[in-house]
């Protein structure tokens, strides 16, 4: 028999309509090959350099005088001597350039300080105010930053010593995550030959199935699945239609998730695709029915009853915006009751309801009052808004979302400036690089998407978490460092609410 | 392949060695015309608290003109200070002082070691470090009756000579691991994970695994090496107890040291590391220094070590265990004072690192796994470099490392006088002579 033959021969098997026997060798090697073809999911990264110049870290003074004093005692002193003369205080070349220190490269400069510390008579390093005046006071210098080098290298930022910052902090930085000594998700590694899961399902879980007389299944459930806990937001509205809806559409197309876009901007630019979320007011919803090329879900802006009903049994899945605003609470366990198994939770781009609470809190609210009410895998929470870093993806949904929206970070990553109110959804201006074409933007989000997903197994790793749909709601999972300082100070006098 | 640089020439160490020299002189002393670096420090390694250490590695005496004591974390440590008690509750400036720590508390036939300090040197491996770095810190340890640790990266044959005072580290991904070197060992430590990167094993980035630390390694140079997490055998308290029966028959006479970091059950974990056979439970908080580590986890995994200690050291208590086991807590201990605040919160000493590093001149630049250079640390701390390693000569290094250590005893000492406190061990555990510092940051 031709190999041929045997692999035409061990196909049928697998869907049993043939029964021939094939000797073991053969069997092994076909299956060999079908391991081969095995794709394990992953996001291409690939080094894409800014297009416009980001702002440097330090800033580097040489007293000229000081230098050329230095020069010409060196000279005589080590006379001979060349690598002496010619050594520099800097192994990052920030002195290496045609005429050395008299013209210094500040951008290659790391902070080390060796070149300050050794001439303090006339070097002088300090921070870059053009750094620090980059971003606002929640999505700061330092998160923009890092943003640009995830969307730069792709990679997860790996560095030498250990942390820098404050003790605990507002927002998210309330939280640590746990970790296991000796559990892990596979037993070779994070990054080994065994999966971690990251893909999660939108859309109602059934929480039983029926099946007709024949055994054919009754009442298939409408989900769908992506490839990362994460969709991508709508763009705010000065860019809400042009090159950055297209952009967004190819990268969500590439990785595997959904992005929300203005109805008008997906028909007018013809961007619907199975990763395009159409956003349609309530009073619109009649035109579900025009949406095409194989669109899996729609976005009703508002809650609306009447136009949901219109729309409720509609095959595609539809999910419903839900501002954290007002008695939000309300009005989730309204949308609940009339069957929306998709809720959009909004907050600020500060992650802020209306009333100034943060996101964390207001998203376990939400997970436990589904808990509370028996019907928490029947409804798939997306939370949208404050999500700075990588490290607030699983803090999402530690707390609750089975997915997260991201929006500002995304425009980072196209090395975008914000302008004006950065903290009212969608309000910020933005101005675009330059230099800025389609397919570096793409590559661009595609790094950022990779670098946080990245990120995302080295916390499930840590945990021994296999999948994140696992980590939906496991607070157990959470530490908060004020439950932490009051069991582990409130003895001591001066704590506030201790024993003393 | 990286670049190999050549050795420098005597004249050229001679002119840098001159010039760092002076240069942390400059920066640290009051009497000199400079500043501080305008762009050194950060918060919790604040630019005073680096400078006393360069200070305090000089002259072996703290500062009056900077904050040695805390940084602005605006938490733990940095929000804790010690009650100021009455003068005739205080023991007099000349009064001796007892700082030694015996860390054979389970009261069986192997090693017993008093340390003269409260305190050891960490893990820092060969191929993170220099083998001057290393051997720096061993014949200060010898000098100082204390001990370090190698860390994950093999024995370089010049540490023997300071095998009374090293630990010998066995990790996950079993570097360098011999019979000899942990039979050299007065205790050998399994680490089941680090505070900087709880959960994600180790990793030498390819630019600083040269020939000779890929040689140490048993790998091939210039491959990133991952140790990677966690012991794949060990599911249990008993595969935990069988990894330590396996060194002590190796070593019939070593102490057992287990590391592990701060998760939830921290406490558990360190019951169970004790039932295992542990001698020593070395808790690594979240704040904990590291060659190479994902920003993400720096800060986001696992508690920092000020919140795990009284955790761990009141289970202990209730299970009636705590007088058996020395715990030993780091990740984020900066100074004296950090140390007299982890011990009065419940550990019985502490392992540094950062700090002796901060002593031989590091400036916290972040640069430890290769930085853009691919070199490894500009100033010869962390890096294999031929020409950058030698910035840090051993007998300078030890030096420095003595007269830090001589200011951290001292300052200690004083800590305990003002406390009323003739033994470091009546400080275990005496958080009502603590007070937290309530208020902005």
């Amino acid at each position: 028999m031709l190999a041929t033959d045997l692999e035409k021969a061990s196909d049928n098997m697998m869907d049993g309509s043939v029964t021939i026997k094939l000797p073991v060798a053969e069997q092994a090697r076909l299956n060999r090959e079908r391991a081969d073809t095995y794709h394990r999911y992953h996001i291409d990264a690939m080094e894409t350099e800014d297009r416009q110049k980001f702002p440097r870290r330090f800033n580097v003074k040489v007293g000229k005088f000081g230098l050329a004093k230095l020069l010409f005692t060196e000279f005589f002193k080590y006379f001979g001597h060349w690598d002496v003369v010619f050594s520099r205080p800097c192994t990052y070349g920030v002195f290496s350039g045609p005429v050395g220190g008299f013209s210094p490269r500040p951008d290659l400069c790391v902070g080390c300080l060796r070149c300050e510390v050794q001439h303090p008579d006339f070097v002088k390093v300090t921070h870059n105010p053009e750094l620090a005046a980059i971003g606002d006071s929640y999505l700061t210098s330092k998160h923009i930053s890092t943003i640009d080098e995830e969307a730069r290298k792709g990679t997860v930022p790996v560095r030498g010593q250990g942390y820098r910052g404050r003790f605990g902090g507002p927002g998210f930085d309330q939280m640590f995550t746990d970790m296991s000594e000796i559990v892990r998700p596979s037993r070779d590694g994070i990054h080994g030959r065994e999966l971690i899961g990251t893909s999660v399902d939108l859309g109602s879980k059934p929480m039983s199935l029926k099946f007709d007389s024949n055994g054919g299944l009754l009442d298939a459930p409408k989900m769908l699945t992506i490839q990362v806990p994460f969709i991508y937001a709508p763009p705010p509205d000065s860019v809400s239609t042009g090159i950055v809806p297209e952009i967004l559409a190819e990268a969500a197309g590439t990785v595997d998730t959904l992005v929300f876009l203005p109805e008008n901007t997906v028909t007018n630019q013809g961007l619907a695709s199975p990763n395009v979320v159409p956003m349609i007011a309530p009073g619109q919803m009649g035109n579900i029915e025009s949406h095409g090329n194989g669109t899996r879900m729609v976005e009703m802006t508002s809650w609306n009853l009447d136009a949901w009903n219109q729309v409720k049994e509609h095959p595609l899945l539809i999910s419903v915006q839900l501002p954290l605003a007002g008695d939000w609470m309300s009005t989730m366990m309204e949308m609940v009751d009339n069957g929306v198994s998709i809720i959009h939770l909004i907050s600020d781009h500060h992650g802020e309801s209306d009333d100034g609470r943060f996101i964390m809190d207001l998203y376990q609210e939400a997970h436990f009052a589904l808990i509370e009410k028996g019907c928490r895998d029947e409804v798939t929470l997306i939370g949208t808004g404050g999500i700075a870093g990588a490290d607030h993806l699983p803090k999402s949904i530690i707390t609750g979302m089975d997915a997260v929206g991201l929006d500002h970070p995304l425009l980072i990553a196209m090395q975008a400036r914000l302008l004006g109110d950065t903290k009212t959804r969608g309000a910020a201006g933005v101005k675009l690089p330059s230099k800025f074409d389609q397919e570096w933007a793409v590559q661009r989000i595609l790094n950022l998407s990779c670098s946080w997903r990245d990120q995302l197994l080295e916390i499930l790793g840590a945990m021994g978490v296999r999948e994140v749909r696992r980590l939906r709601g496991e607070t157990g999972r959470a530490m908060w460092c004020g439950h932490l300082e009051a069991e582990a100070f409130g003895d001591i006098e001066g704590f506030p609410g201790g024993e003393h | 392949m990286a670049k190999e640089w050549p050795k420098p020439s005597p004249k050229l160490l001679e002119k840098t060695h001159h010039l760092m020299h002076d240069g942390f002189h400059q920066r640290a002393f009051p009497d000199t015309a400079y500043d501080l670096p305008e762009a050194l420090g950060d918060a919790r390694w604040t630019d005073e608290l680096i400078a006393s250490a360069w200070y305090m590695a000089e002259t072996g005496e703290c500062p009056d003109h900077l904050n040695y004591k805390t940084g602005r974390s605006g938490g733990g440590f940095d929000k804790l200070e010690f009650k100021e008690l009455p003068a005739d509750q205080q023991l007099p400036a000349d009064a001796e002082v007892d700082i030694t720590l015996e860390l054979n508390r389970r009261g069986d036939d192997r090693h017993k070691r008093t340390i003269d300090v409260p305190w050891y040197g960490g893990g820092m491996s060969y191929g993170s470090v220099s083998v001057n770095v290393m051997m720096s810190r061993a014949l200060n340890a010898k000098k100082w009756n204390t001990l370090m640790s190698t860390g994950e990266g093999g024995y370089p044959p010049q540490l023997y000579e300071c095998a009374d005072h090293v630990i010998t580290q066995v990790a996950t991904g079993y570097f360098g691991v011999e019979e000899k070197s942990i039979q050299a060992a007065p205790i050998v430590e399994f680490k089941y994970a680090q505070g900087a990167k709880p959960g994600l094993g180790g990793h030498l980035l390819a630019t600083k695994a040269g020939e000779e630390v890929a040689k140490m390694r048993g790998s091939v140079p210039f491959v990133s090496l991952f140790s990677p997490f966690p012991f794949h055998s060990t599911y249990s308290v008993e595969d935990h107890m069988k990894h330590l029966d396996w060194i002590k028959t190796v070593n019939p006479t070593a102490m057992m040291s287990v590391k592990v970091s701060t998760p939830h059950d921290v406490d558990m974990v360190a019951v169970g590391s004790y039932y295992a056979g542990a001698h020593i439970v070395h808790l690594d908080g979240g704040f904990g220094g590291t060659g190479a580590a994902p920003e993400i986890a720096k800060k986001n995994i696992a508690m920092p070590i000020e919140l795990a200690i009284p955790k761990v050291h009141k289970f202990m208590q209730t299970e009636g265990i705590r007088d058996n086991v020395t715990i030993i807590a780091s990740g984020g201990v900066r100074t004296a004072d950090d140390i007299a605040k982890a011990i009065a919160l419940g550990a019985d000493g502490c392992v540094l690192g950062t700090s002796d590093l901060v002593a031989m001149g590091c400036t916290r630049c972040s640069n430890c796994e290769g930085g853009p250079s691919g070199r490894g640390c500009p100033w010869g701390l962390t890096t294999t470099d031929a020409e950058l390693q030698e910035w840090v000569q051993q007998a300078w290094g030890a030096d420095r490392l003595d007269k830090y250590y001589t200011a951290l005893a001292n300052r200690l000492k004083q800590i305990l006088r003002e406390l009323g406190l003739s033994s470091v061990g009546e400080l275990r555990g005496r958080t009502d002579l603590l007070r937290y510092i309530a208020g902005g940051e």
